[in-house]
């Protein structure tokens, strides 16, 4: 059985089963007690959640109706901008910063008075898949503390697997929600370009990155989204969601479903994994829907494509990083050229300096047209081939990451080895679609296995439907023991 | 093949340093990242011209005076600031 935490911790306020304030402490001293093993935070708020939760509190004595998200303690990644709490994106040039505005995000649920218990741990700007290139060091797996918590979002999903957040909210632009979903074992949403506002989010590469829900259970996904999927004024990619909540058709049968499996996605995937996702087809099967097989020749190019064109946006959004505004600053220095340098190469992080620099390259005069621009074609047509695969089918299942959670410091040694834990979760961000991983199996260490489900742009409703119904089916949750026990 | 000179360049263009301790790992590093990108010029792009994600178009708005960020607030962020302003040194003698 699938179970909403969201929903059953908004019934236990709502029937006084249990305060706000009692519960956001429990939470409280939870991440008091396992933060130091996990490092999911890497700034804790208890004061602020604990005044949102006497507020919460208030208001349930005195009989006035809340919503779902009202009083549920969560977290915001740490490159989301919070109003006068640190927003560092774990790195050392923004390790001060402070800013004055709230990502659009952010605003909507503090006006459903959700309780904020800190920011996530990250890779620095979000850049890499393991966590480890916080300037903090990364977050652990819940699962296994040798182990990763995958990246970027490492944090919010360490902190949703270790129980110390009902839910987070993270970024994804190759993978960053659904892969550290995928190693934590939890569930990770990547929605549509363009669904969920991206005002207040720090730039990494903007065509590709969105916002989403990191959480414990498929229906905490559609919760979290239809409340954060809204038109946003102060974000010009912004469409907000399109259609009913998705919380109306998650439960719907899916007899006569039409689930894409193409076979790119399975290419160099590990044993184990690919036995999970296969099992699942067998799932889906047996709730009556319909599997389609076809080729997605161009996946091929998937990985270099996203690389280039996302490092090229990354050189330009990160040129803003100067030392004069915001953020650290270099000192002994005899002009502002060298004072510009010495605060970015002392500020920046190596992974974060090499994808500035490919960037450059591939956009620098001589290297455009054979890089960026042959990339930015190429995107078109990874675009047109997924236009064409959702002819046939209505969802297409894949593995989320070829394989389980990596021990730490693996990731460091060779850069091409570590972006191909991104092959899966790309291709999505270069055709804006909407993916969500869930768990769906475990390998024979008891890491866990995680599945994507890709859907048609702005078409959250079926992915969210297919992925309730497997989990409703076949539900691979397993607690870390870790955290809130309720 | 990527030499240190052309690393070398990109760094000025990225107003980066690359310290002769690190050039050699870091070359090594960026001629294998280049070769993988190289690998995208064997395949046929279809001469798919693509400009944009889910067929946006630019959002317009009237020019209207709204209210902005308080000034103060903005330079508590600055290491230095004078009169108002971000502080920097000298730009032109």
């Amino acid at each position: 059985m699938s179970e909403s935490k969201i929903y059953k911790l908004h019934e236990m306020l709502v029937n006084k089963e249990i305060s706000c304030k009692e519960l956001t402490q429990k939470y409280i001293d939870a991440i008091e007690k396992d933060n130091g093993e996990l490092n999911a935070y890497v700034t804790a708020t208890p004061e602020t959640a604990l005044k949102t939760a006497e507020e919460v509190d208030r208001k349930i004595a005195k009989g006035e109706q809340t919503g779902l998200l009202e009083g549920i303690p969560m977290t915001l990644k740490d490159n989301i901008s919070t109003d006068g709490i640190k927003t560092t994106c774990c790195s050392r040039i923004l390790e001060d910063y402070v800013p004055i505005y709230d990502a659009s995000v952010w605003e909507i649920l503090k006006q459903q008075n959700a309780v904020l218990l800190g920011k996530t741990n990250m890779d620095e700007f979000a850049m890499g898949s393991s966590c480890e290139t916080s300037y903090f060091g990364g977050a652990k797996n819940p699962h296994n503390i040798n182990c990763v918590a995958g990246g970027s979002s490492g944090g919010a999903a360490s902190a949703v697997g270790g129980n110390l957040a009902v839910y987070g909210l993270g970024s994804d632009t190759g993978g960053s929600i659904r892969q550290p979903a995928a190693f934590c074992g939890v569930v990770g949403l990547k929605p549509t370009y363009g669904a969920v506002s991206r005002y207040g989010l720090i730039a990494y590469a903007s065509s590709f990155d969105q916002i989403g829900p990191v959480t414990a259970s498929v229906e905490d996904a559609a919760i979290v989204f239809d409340a954060i999927s809204q038109y946003d004024e102060k974000d010009s990619t912004s469409q907000g969601r399109k259609g009913a909540p998705v919380t109306e058709t998650l439960k719907n049968d899916i007899k006569g479903m039409k689930i894409g499996i193409a076979k790119e996605y399975f290419d160099g995937v590990r044993e184990d994994v690919r036995t999970a996702v296969e099992n699942a087809v067998e799932v889906y099967r047996s709730l009556g829907a319909e599997i389609v097989y076809f080729n997605l020749p161009s996946l091929k190019y998937a990985l270099p494509v996203y690389y280039i064109l996302a490092c090229a946006e990354a050189s330009s959004n990160l040129g803003r990083y100067d030392g004069i505004r915001y953020g650290f600053k270099a000192d002994n220095y005899k002009d502002v050229n060298e004072m510009i340098k010495k605060t970015r190469s002392t500020g920046f992080g190596e992974e974060v300096k090499k994808r500035i620099l490919l960037g450059t390259y591939v956009l620098s005069s001589g290297y455009y047209d054979a890089y960026y621009k042959k990339a930015q074609n190429l995107r078109g047509t990874i675009v047109n081939a997924f236009r064409k695969a959702f002819d046939s089918c209505d969802v297409i299942l894949a593995p989320t990451v070829p394989m389980t959670a990596f021990e730490n410091g693996h990731a460091v040694s060779d850069p091409i080895e570590t972006y191909l834990t991104d092959i899966c979760t790309v291709p999505v961000n270069i055709a804006g679609l909407p993916g969500i991983s869930i768990p769906c199996g475990y390998s024979d260490k008891g890491m866990p296995i995680g599945m994507q489900i890709i859907g048609r742009t702005f078409d959250e409703a079926t992915i969210l439907n297919a992925a309730w119904q497997y989990e409703n089916t076949a539900n691979m949750f397993r607690s870390s023991g870790f955290g809130v026990k309720l | 093949m990527v030499s240190k000179e052309e690393i070398m360049n990109i760094a000025i263009l990225s107003k980066l340093y690359v310290g002769e301790d690190e050039i050699d790992s870091l070359t090594e590093d960026m001629d294998k990242i280049i070769a993988f990108a190289d690998t995208i010029n064997n395949a046929s792009d279809e001469g798919t011209d693509f400009d944009n994600i889910n067929n946006l178009s630019n959002v317009l708005r009237e020019d209207t005076v709204v209210e902005s960020f308080d000034r103060e607030k903005i330079l508590a962020n600055a290491k230095d600031s004078e009169d108002g302003c971000f502080l920097v040194k000298n730009i032109m003698k």
